[in-house]
């Protein structure tokens, strides 16, 4: 392929460096992407076509590298190739690392995470959504295209950062079709905070279900699937295929069959954030559902797998389930799945398992779920008493049934137990 | 574990057929079918990157040339990884309304299935028929399928007869100029993305002003950067 650049071109930064154009990597609607050489470190090089490389798109770009990546999640502008206006231009950014894969690989099943692996790319993902929010900014084209993820372990890289720009702000992108809020597609609104809500919701939901939120029974009787079709599912006339009020466009076996399969394998938590981002959501900008009640939730999924003693297949605990007195089952051999002891703490529902850890979030609820507080142990004096051993440098404290209380310090351990309860200094965990 | 990670299958995609039609007469003898012989060949490994990132639609071509009679390079559609452009000879008359009536004739559900996404059409032609297109024409652009295809003419050659593709496309600004062979090799490439255009995996650019339309006109088409044409209102009809 033959690009703008020519490979070998020495290209001299703002800030300085030298890069060296290595070769064409892709391109787009905007422009080109090259891998460049500088300092024996390899860069990925976005370069513009004449017609995009604007002054608008020079200043956002300024405007981000000077501002500096929300989250480690970014692939995010670092420094600038610039020479006068009026010739095209390009931005430096971190190349994706080859272990990283796209949505559309997920969606073809040519990169398959586990549930755990998929719970925490979500979480991943929402994070960084969440910190480029908390930036003031709106991203204004979350996608299948710009999100890649590591199979093996969730995490995530956020690319094509070069539309983003204060909530508000006029940027030259209304989003991508079945990603763009309702809003957007009747033409109402431009793209914000809320509308990134939105695609967000679109984004999560395609990676738990393998299918769009407004693609049922409607969408299959849609012979020719053209701009008008499209304009009325997901713009004029939009209804989530679990609305729990209006059946009308449910998923049809036979066309939308992922739908079917996996809604039932999720918790009530998370169905819950799907009917409301699809139903008040399509309406009301301003009701969607915010990061933070994705994280906790995600957190939760992540707290919340069991393994199939019988098969191995990874089952979500449900918290519904439980008060409703239905049995868990195994959606890879249909056997019983028993539950194990919970630790609830807060809004946070914990599997107590071999080797389970607990998060930061946890005790705190400020979603950190990479720092580890706390493990599940054996009682190296009694290998049938398991307890959660303390890594932090707190205190915690063990309030028994009588209400006695003892000091857990860092590195000591505290039995699970019926009635009894860890006070983790801001929230209390109970056993169930 | 028996190495099922998750269930189901993947993303349910629909087809969407993409034909190259290509005349093969005596006036495109020479440089002119040399030129599109490269530049089709040039754009599969563009079509097939772009099929990639497309997990809503399943990409298939074919291609179909006519000059004294029409006829099927490709007899069936061809999964875009697997297609492969066989170089074409030009010699003969002008038999344009025998290749409208080969397609009318794949584009009536069946062979069609009638679910897809609308099938695109492309046109390389210098024009000047030597038969009676217009009774094909009318037939194909009265196939459910043959309306709701997006025709794109590629109009080849300083003395192309533009009109005839202009009815063939039924938009003048659909039929694109190519004078020289660089400018062929740019609007085939062109042509080529029409499919993913179609199917909208990319992202919307809004126009300069970055205003948003009055009511019910939303921005639904990919713009290219303005370096070519828009798509725009190149559908007619409803949703059905």
């Amino acid at each position: 392929m033959d690009g703008q650049l020519k490979c070998g071109t020495v290209l001299t930064s703002e800030s300085g460096n030298k890069y060296t154009v290595e070769k064409l990597l892709g391109s787009g609607g905007q422009g080109e992407v090259y891998s460049v050489i500088a300092n024996h470190k390899t860069y990925a090089l976005k370069w513009y076509y004449k017609n995009t490389a604007t002054k608008n798109q020079k200043e956002i770009l300024d405007n981000l590298i000077q501002s500096g990546q929300p989250d480690p999640s970014f692939l995010w502008p670092q420094d600038m190739i610039f020479k006068v206006y009026g010739e095209s231009f390009g931005y430096i950014m971190p190349l994706r690392p080859k272990n990283y894969k796209s949505i559309v690989d997920m969606m073809k099943r040519k990169a398959e995470p586990s549930f755990y692996c998929l719970c925490k790319a979500a979480y991943n993902l929402t994070k960084g959504y969440n910190a480029l929010h908390g930036k003031g900014y709106s991203y204004r084209d979350i996608s299948f295209g710009n999100v890649f993820f590591d199979p093996d372990t969730g995490d995530v890289l956020i690319c094509d950062n070069d539309n983003v720009s204060y909530n508000g702000a006029k940027t030259g992108i209304y989003g991508t079709p079945r990603f763009m809020a309702p809003e957007i597609v009747v033409g109402k609104a431009k793209p914000s905070r809320n509308t990134d809500l939105f695609s967000l919701a679109v984004l999560l939901f395609y990676m738990f279900m393998l299918n769009h939120p407004l693609e049922g029974r409607r969408e299959a009787q849609i012979k020719c699937m053209d701009i008008h079709a499209m304009n009325q599912l997901y713009g004029t006339d939009p209804l989530f295929i679990f609305d729990p009020d209006n059946r009308d466009n449910r998923p049809l076996a036979g066309y939308q069959d992922n739908a079917l399969i996996f809604w039932d394998l999720y918790p009530q938590q998370l169905k819950d954030l799907f009917t409301a981002s699809f139903t008040v959501g399509l309406q009301q900008p301003n009701r969607r559902i915010t990061e933070s009640k994705w994280l906790e939730t995600f957190a939760n999924l992540m707290s919340g797998i069991m393994i199939c003693p019988n098969c191995g297949a990874e089952v979500f605990y449900d918290v519904h389930k439980d008060a409703n007195s239905v049995m868990h089952t195994c959606w890879g051999c249909q056997k019983a799945v028993p539950v194990p002891t919970r630790l609830v703490v807060g809004r946070s529902t914990i599997l107590l398992m071999t080797n389970t850890k607990i998060y930061k979030h946890h005790i705190d609820g400020e979603h950190d779920m990479e720092t580890v507080v706390g493990e599940v142990v054996q009682n190296p004096n009694n290998p049938n008493q398991w307890g959660i051993k303390n890594l932090t440098k707190e205190n915690w404290t063990y309030i028994k049934a009588d209400g006695t209380q003892i000091p857990i310090m860092e590195g000591r351990s505290a039995a699970i137990a019926k009635d009894t309860k860890i006070d983790f200094g801001q929230l209390i965990g109970e056993f169930h | 574990m028996s190495g099922l990670k998750r269930p189901g299958g993947e993303l349910a995609s629909r087809p969407l057929h993409f034909f190259w039609i290509v005349d093969c007469s005596g006036s495109m003898y020479g440089e002119k079918i040399g030129t599109v012989n490269h530049a089709i060949q040039s754009t599969i490994p563009e079509m097939v990157a772009a099929a990639e990132n497309n997990p809503n639609a399943q990409l298939m071509i074919r291609t179909l040339k006519f000059s004294t009679g029409a006829s099927w390079v490709t007899s069936s559609p061809v999964n875009v990884e697997d297609f492969a452009w066989d170089d074409l000879e030009a010699e003969g008359v002008t038999d344009l309304g025998k290749a409208f009536e080969l397609l009318s004739a794949q584009l009536t559900i069946p062979p069609m299935s009638d679910r897809a996404l609308p099938p695109v059409l492309v046109l390389l032609s210098d024009g000047q028929p030597t038969d009676d297109y217009k009774k094909a024409l009318a037939e194909l652009k009265k196939l459910p399928w043959g309306k709701k295809a997006v025709k794109i003419a590629i109009s080849i050659g300083q003395d192309a007869d533009d009109d005839v593709l202009v009815e063939f496309t039924g938009n003048k600004e659909l039929v694109l100029q190519a004078n020289n062979a660089a400018a062929l090799t740019k609007m085939i490439k062109w042509a080529s993305t029409a499919a993913s255009l179609v199917s909208a995996p990319a992202s919307v650019a809004m126009n300069d002003e970055g205003a948003v339309g009055e009511e019910g006109t939303a921005p639904v088409i990919v713009d290219m950067g303005g370096r070519l044409p828009d798509l725009d209102d190149i559908q007619e009809g409803d949703v059905w």
